[in-house]
């Protein structure tokens, strides 16, 4: 997985590790059991503390999507091809949804170009497709 | 001057030294010039290419002129040669100052970095998939160093009760130290020493991170994989080779050949064959293995370019004001130890980083442990 972020951009680093490895996950770069570089090893790669690395693993590990023990490091936990989601979850990211939906109709995006670009972010992960078709 | 095979030995190294600085500039990244971070927009800028000839013509000339003065060093003076070495260093590291500082004009003036976006890559598999440390190729090493204990042990009892321990070039013996077992056995320690400092230090290197190209993060990976598994290799090799040609002094420490001028020419071959072998690697591959195939493209790399979080143009972060002149790494952020250079071909230390400075402090314990050992009298 290709892990990029921007040091001095205005979004934190960690919520910026959590996204990019929650993007990987939808697109099926990270599917479930993939493993993960234990976070001090991440914190060099990328030349920031590891404490930010475990932050963003934590984040991660409380949504469900990836699992910490001992031995064999941060795996991912669930991907697309998994459970479907919780009714919690759905209504916890509906919430969100609203918000960026809001912010796109504010701005002065149609409905047709906001539900265009939607349908081009789920056209790049395949697994989300697939359960579409069953 | 007629000049025999003892003292060519000690004009060779003048003659590499020269033509390596003169050439390192073509064995760095586009993007990283004369310790400066270039954007890859800008790596065919005027002042790159005119600093890059200048460097290229000031160190050529030096290099020439200092190897003919060496060509008039009295034979056997190795300090004179060291002295020409450093000479040649110290006025090489003048053009990179040139070069650099009007390279880093321009960079302010138009603001290079002014609308890009800066970032820093990693492609997780550097860890999911390591690099493994090549142990296979230490034994050479080890080898050299069991045979050498093995002659030592067997030779010990013959040995005078006043050791020869320090030769000149011609062979004759300037110095003497009283028999023991740690004046006999002086030259295996600097071996097993020699042999873990390169040893550890690879360790160190395999376990750090490797030098990311942002905009070509997968490839530029992979290219410097290639380079750290040829040039730990390559380092493993040179260990094996330093260690045989301290065998062979010790040989003659021990008399199992009489010291000569020519004895001590052929001690040296090994460490020099070692040095080429090193070099050759870092022209071949270029720093980083910033010039095997696959070199980075400006464009940013498709998948990146597909996801729409990450779009238009990703380039490294500007990250001078970590580096000290271009040659020294003080990040206090950053966790890393061991980082590839910026200028030349290898690795340097994160001087802002503790462990960096306990790893400087056991190594000059180390050297001076062995140093009151050899010159025990």
């Amino acid at each position: 997985m290709l892990l990029v972020v921007e040091p001095d951009g205005s979004v934190p680093i960690y919520q910026q590790i959590r996204d990019r490895i929650v993007e990987a996950i939808a697109a099926g770069e990270q599917p479930a059991g993939s493993p993960l570089p234990a976070t001090r090893q991440l914190g060099v790669d990328l030349g920031i503390n590891f404490h930010t690395v475990n932050k963003a693993y934590d984040m991660l590990r409380r949504e469900g999507l990836v699992r910490l023990n001992r031995k064999s490091g941060a795996v991912i936990a669930r991907d697309a091809s998994g459970a479907p989601a919780s009714a919690e979850f759905a209504v916890e990211w509906g919430a969100r949804l609203h918000t960026l939906l809001a912010e796109a109709a504010a701005q002065g995006m149609s409905a047709d170009r906001i539900v265009d670009a939607t349908r081009a972010i789920i056209g790049t992960f395949p697994l989300a497709r697939r359960e579409e078709g069953t | 001057m007629i000049r025999d095979g003892a003292a060519l030995v000690l004009l060779l190294p003048v003659a590499l030294v020269g033509l390596f600085t003169c050439i390192v500039p073509a064995l760095t990244a586009p993007t990283l010039q004369f310790g400066v971070r270039i954007p890859p927009q800008r790596v065919q800028a005027p002042v790159i290419r005119q600093q890059r000839r200048a460097y290229f013509w000031r160190t050529g000339l030096l290099a020439v002129v200092i190897t003919a003065a060496a060509a008039f060093v009295p034979v056997g003076s190795a300090l004179l040669t060291g002295a020409l070495i450093l000479l040649l260093l110290a006025a090489g590291l003048g053009c990179y100052f040139l070069a650099r500082e009007r390279i880093i004009a321009v960079k302010e003036a138009e603001d290079w970095y002014g609308g890009l976006r800066q970032t820093i890559a990693t492609d997780t598999a550097w860890r999911t998939d390591p690099e493994r440390f090549p142990i296979v190729w230490l034994l050479p090493a080890l080898a050299v160093i069991a045979a050498t204990v093995v002659v030592g042990v067997v030779r010990y009892p013959q040995l005078p009760d006043q050791l020869p321990v320090h030769f000149t070039v011609d062979g004759t013996v300037d110095r003497y130290a009283a028999k023991s077992v740690l004046t006999a056995f002086a030259l295996v320690l600097t071996q097993v020493f020699v042999t873990a400092l390169i040893a550890g230090l690879l360790l160190a290197t395999y376990r750090s991170r490797p030098e990311v190209d942002a905009a070509d993060a997968v490839a530029s990976t992979q290219r410097y994989r290639r380079f750290l598994s040829a040039m730990g290799r390559g380092l493993l090799v040179l260990a094996a080779l330093v260690d045989l040609t301290l065998l062979l002094v010790a040989f003659q420490m021990w008399r199992v050949f009489p010291p000569s001028s020519a004895a001590t020419a052929q001690a040296t071959v090994p460490v020099v064959v070692g040095i080429i072998v090193i070099a050759a690697i870092g022209v071949r591959m270029g720093q980083a293995g910033s010039r095997l195939r696959g070199r980075a493209e400006p464009a940013p790399a498709r998948e990146l370019a597909e996801r729409p979080s990450a779009p238009g143009t990703t380039v490294n972060r500007d990250d001078d004001r970590f580096w000290v002149g271009g040659l020294f790494y003080v990040n206090r952020q950053d966790p890393a130890v061991v980082v590839s250079r910026r200028f030349g071909v290898g690795w340097t230390l994160n001087f802002g980083n503790p462990w960096a400075w306990v790893a400087v402090a056991v190594i000059a314990a180390a050297v001076v442990a062995l140093t009151v050992v050899v010159g025990h009298r």
